[in-house]
């Protein structure tokens, strides 16, 4: 994509620059001041946690957080909750339907969309925006200065299409994405710099949606990953729909409603999170209690625990380690809170798990460190991070059977080139499948992208000689280039994603909320007013009762009448300049009967009187 | 710049693996993306295309199947390349050798036997080993012809192996 969206002016300051921590529950923006990282309050009450979720309301209005949970509950198909389980996928993948009670809508690539109240129906990607330019905007007002810049954490078992997605929503939200940074090697960046530790870690990581381990060497300034493993489909929202599906079987509730499961699923998070200090605990649906025991939960997510076995196993595998060798186990993720999961990570691993570092905030605090050390120029000597790709990377071959091209684990940025030829006589194209797993069926490994090589000159079966050239980047990302061997001519190679968007998709997008930005300020500006516009109608009220008495009749009536006339402007308003002015005149109007109030006050005062309600 | 080039080495069959993590580490630090975040355009390019340089090396040079076949590409075989004509120079009897054991294999896999896919394994296993002792003897003896025929087996019994593990994951998955 080339345009002015992508002109980059390196003289331009750079404001703040932080980190962010995109989660399926709750998202986090942290930055470090002073050399020390911390998080930003992003919700009401001063939260530093902002539940990832989006309410699309009929009038087009978009609530983001705690403001978004309130409205679960009766708008649950309008309401977007661990959107980030949508990221990269299409509506043909399994998992989707198992997620709620959202309503799709087909388009034209394979990308999910959410028909939601008041417009066009989103993607995962536009919802995820939203929740980051809600953490930008805070960010913003909490350092003054413009956030542009972010490292925008992961999990490290996203394929590309996932991370390709995560990319693009930072776009969306105006940030230029410094780095994709896997959430384990995050929260043990975290650890391992307020520790200066030498050794070998595992992050084991449990969020709402995701299970990740990771295994972690750090030598020398030198953090290397050496094996990543997970599932991106199992974290503590599994937890709730086990209960959850306990009270529907104990209920015989075979169809339950939207609304129902909605409830329910509130309700089970709720009881779990008291399990992890109580024994035991009930919950009432619909009228009637539904109790259960600590000892019934953990059986009930025993299954889904041992599943983060088998992935521990194979990333200590990998890295050619036993559990013997680590020297600490970090705990990341609201997940892990849970007693049952701290016990399965002790017994796995013969060690007690480290859990200094608030799980929820450990990994926003890892990409922040990370953001300052890819643009502090003082701190760039400091530490290095060395990635690996999650998933092999593999050609579709004959027979549907895949062919690897770049092995899971092997450290990024990293580039394969593979020589393609033609199978018929006068064969001027080759078609090419890339796709990402460790399955040796296509049909089992997740489709990346379909391109065709074209422009091959005719020739005998064989003959032509065209090197494609696979290349991931430092975020984990494809990109692809092919050059004719024979002729040295460089290939053009338009690479259609499976799952995501086009850049043509993406730039409307971006324009479109551009657009959008520009109603968006004088919405805000707006409200704004119509809030100042209802303090001033308060007191003027307020006043009217208490000392009323001070104005002649007709100055009553007058005032009275300024008063309705101001409370109607504020209700229908659209032009925030014309509020304003009117709440200027009402105030300019109200000076010589609050003077008068003033003087009844003093007076008051001066006979003894306490002065109240001025 | 060939693969050992690349960590200052000359071409051998024999990589001291400490030695060579220190040297990744230390070429890291010299050369990663992230060291020069702030730089110009070129500079950055640069700094990306050696970094793939090194972590292709890298992915080459710490597994001993891998460096072996680098080896013998480097005296003119190229094993992995599937269109190579090397591959045709397999014996027949081979051949038909490995063709039998993956249809008992993929009987094994359509009666659910895992036991039975894994003592196949064990001996596939000792097999390969063989076959890459062999190849490794004839590496260093500049013997190509009789190191391309063992490493050709070490390659159709590693992808044996793989089918194996594949069926392991699928049945505890």
């Amino acid at each position: 994509m080339k345009g002015f969206l992508q002109i980059h002016d390196p003289l331009k300051p750079k404001g703040q620059v932080v980190g962010i921590d995109l989660g399926t529950t709750n998202s986090l923006v942290a930055a470090v001041v002073n050399g020390k990282p911390l998080c930003v309050e992003v919700d009401e009450g001063a939260a530093l946690l902002l539940p990832s979720v989006v309410n699309y309301a009929a009038d087009g209005a978009v609530l983001v957080g705690q403001r978004a949970v309130a409205k679960l509950a009766d708008a649950p198909t309008d309401t977007i909750k661990s959107v980030k389980r949508f990221m990269g996928k299409s509506l043909g993948d399994l998992e989707t339907k198992k997620l709620g009670a959202y309503q799709f809508v087909p388009g034209t690539t394979g990308i999910v969309r959410f028909q939601v109240a008041g417009g066009q129906p989103v993607t995962p990607i536009e919802v995820s925006g939203e929740i980051l330019r809600q953490l930008k905007r805070r960010a913003e007002s909490r350092f003054a200065t413009k956030v542009e810049q972010a490292v925008i954490t992961v999990p490290a078992y996203f394929d590309d299409a996932q991370r390709q997605a995560t990319k693009d929503a930072g776009r969306l939200a105006g940030l230029e994405v410094l780095r994709l940074l896997n959430e384990p090697t995050a929260a043990a960046l975290a650890y391992g710099l307020d520790k200066n530790a030498q050794g070998t870690f595992a992050v084991y990581d449990l969020g709402g949606g995701t299970f990740d381990i990771s295994i972690l060497e750090l030598v020398d300034g030198v953090f290397q990953v050496k094996s990543v493993g997970g599932d991106s489909a199992l974290g503590g929202d599994d937890f709730d729909r086990a209960i959850v599906e306990k009270v529907l079987a104990q209920r015989g509730l075979t169809s339950p409603s939207p609304t129902q499961i909605a409830r329910l699923l509130q309700a089970a998070k709720a009881a779990k999170e008291r399990l992890t200090d109580a024994t035991q605990t009930s919950f009432d649906f619909e009228g009637v209690p539904f109790s259960l025991t600590r000892a019934e939960f953990d059986s009930w997510v025993t299954p889904l625990l041992q599943k983060t076995g088998l992935a521990v196993r194979r990333a200590l595998k990998d890295a050619g380690l036993t559990a013997a060798d680590i020297k600490g186990v970090v705990l990341v993720g609201g997940s892990t809170r849970v007693p049952a999961v701290r016990s399965f990570v002790a017994q796995v691993f013969g060690k007690e798990p480290l859990a200094d570092i608030d799980p929820d905030q450990v990994v926003a605090l890892g990409a922040a460190i990370q953001a300052d050390l890819l643009t502090n120029a003082e701190r760039q000597d400091e530490v290095l991070l060395l990635d690996v790709i999650p998933l092999s990377l593999g050609l579709e071959t004959m027979g549907g059977v895949v062919e690897k091209l770049i092995s899971r684990n092997s450290p990024i940025p990293i580039a394969q080139a593979q020589v393609f030829t033609t199978f018929q006589d006068g064969q001027n194209a080759v078609d090419i499948h890339v796709v990402q797993g460790e399955r040796e069926l296509v049909s089992d490994c997740r489709s990346l992208a379909r391109f065709k090589l074209t422009g091959i000159p005719a020739g005998p079966a064989g003959m032509a000689r065209v090197e494609v050239k696979f290349a991931i980047d430092a975020d984990g990302i494809l990109t692809v280039s092919a050059k004719d061997q024979t002729t040295g001519a460089e290939q053009q190679i338009t690479v259609k994603p499976t799952h995501g968007l086009t850049d043509e998709e993406i730039e409307q997008m971006l324009l479109d909320s551009i657009e959008n930005a520009e109603t968006d300020m004088q919405n805000r500006l707006l409200v704004e007013q119509q809030v100042e516009a209802k303090r001033v109608l308060t007191d003027a009220r307020k006043q009217l009762e208490l000392n009323g008495d001070l104005l002649s009749d007709g100055e009553r009536a007058s005032f009275r009448a300024s008063v309705e006339a101001l409370q109607t402007l504020s209700a229908h308003a659209t032009d925030h300049q014309a509020l304003k002015d009117a709440i200027t005149a009402l105030d300019e109007q109200a000076k010589p009967f609050v003077e008068r109030i003033m003087n009844r006050a003093i007076t008051t005062a001066a006979v003894g009187h306490r002065v109240e309600d001025f | 710049m060939n693969h050992f080039e690349v960590f200052g080495l000359t071409p051998s069959l024999d990589v001291d693996l400490r030695a060579l993590e220190q040297k990744l580490r230390t070429l890291s630090l010299e050369f990663h993306p992230d060291r020069v975040t702030s730089g110009e355009a070129k500079e950055r390019r640069i700094a990306l295309e050696k970094t793939t340089a090194l972590n292709d090396a890298f992915k080459v040079l710490k597994d001993p199947t891998r460096r072996a076949f680098y080896v013998l590409k480097l005296k003119g075989v190229d094993l992995e390349n599937e269109s190579s004509a090397a591959q045709a120079k397999m014996p027949m009897a081979f051949l038909e050798e490995v063709m039998e054991r993956r249809e008992q294999l993929e009987a094994t896999r359509a009666r659910g036997d895992l036991a039975a896919a894994q003592a196949m394994a064990a001996e596939v296993s000792t097999l390969k080993t063989q076959a890459f002792e062999a190849a490794t003897t004839a590496l260093k003896a500049d013997d190509v012809a009789t190191a391309t025929h063992q490493l050709g087996r070490v390659k159709y019994f590693t992808r044996f192996l793989e089918e194996v593990e594949a069926f392991e994951e699928e049945r505890l998955s």
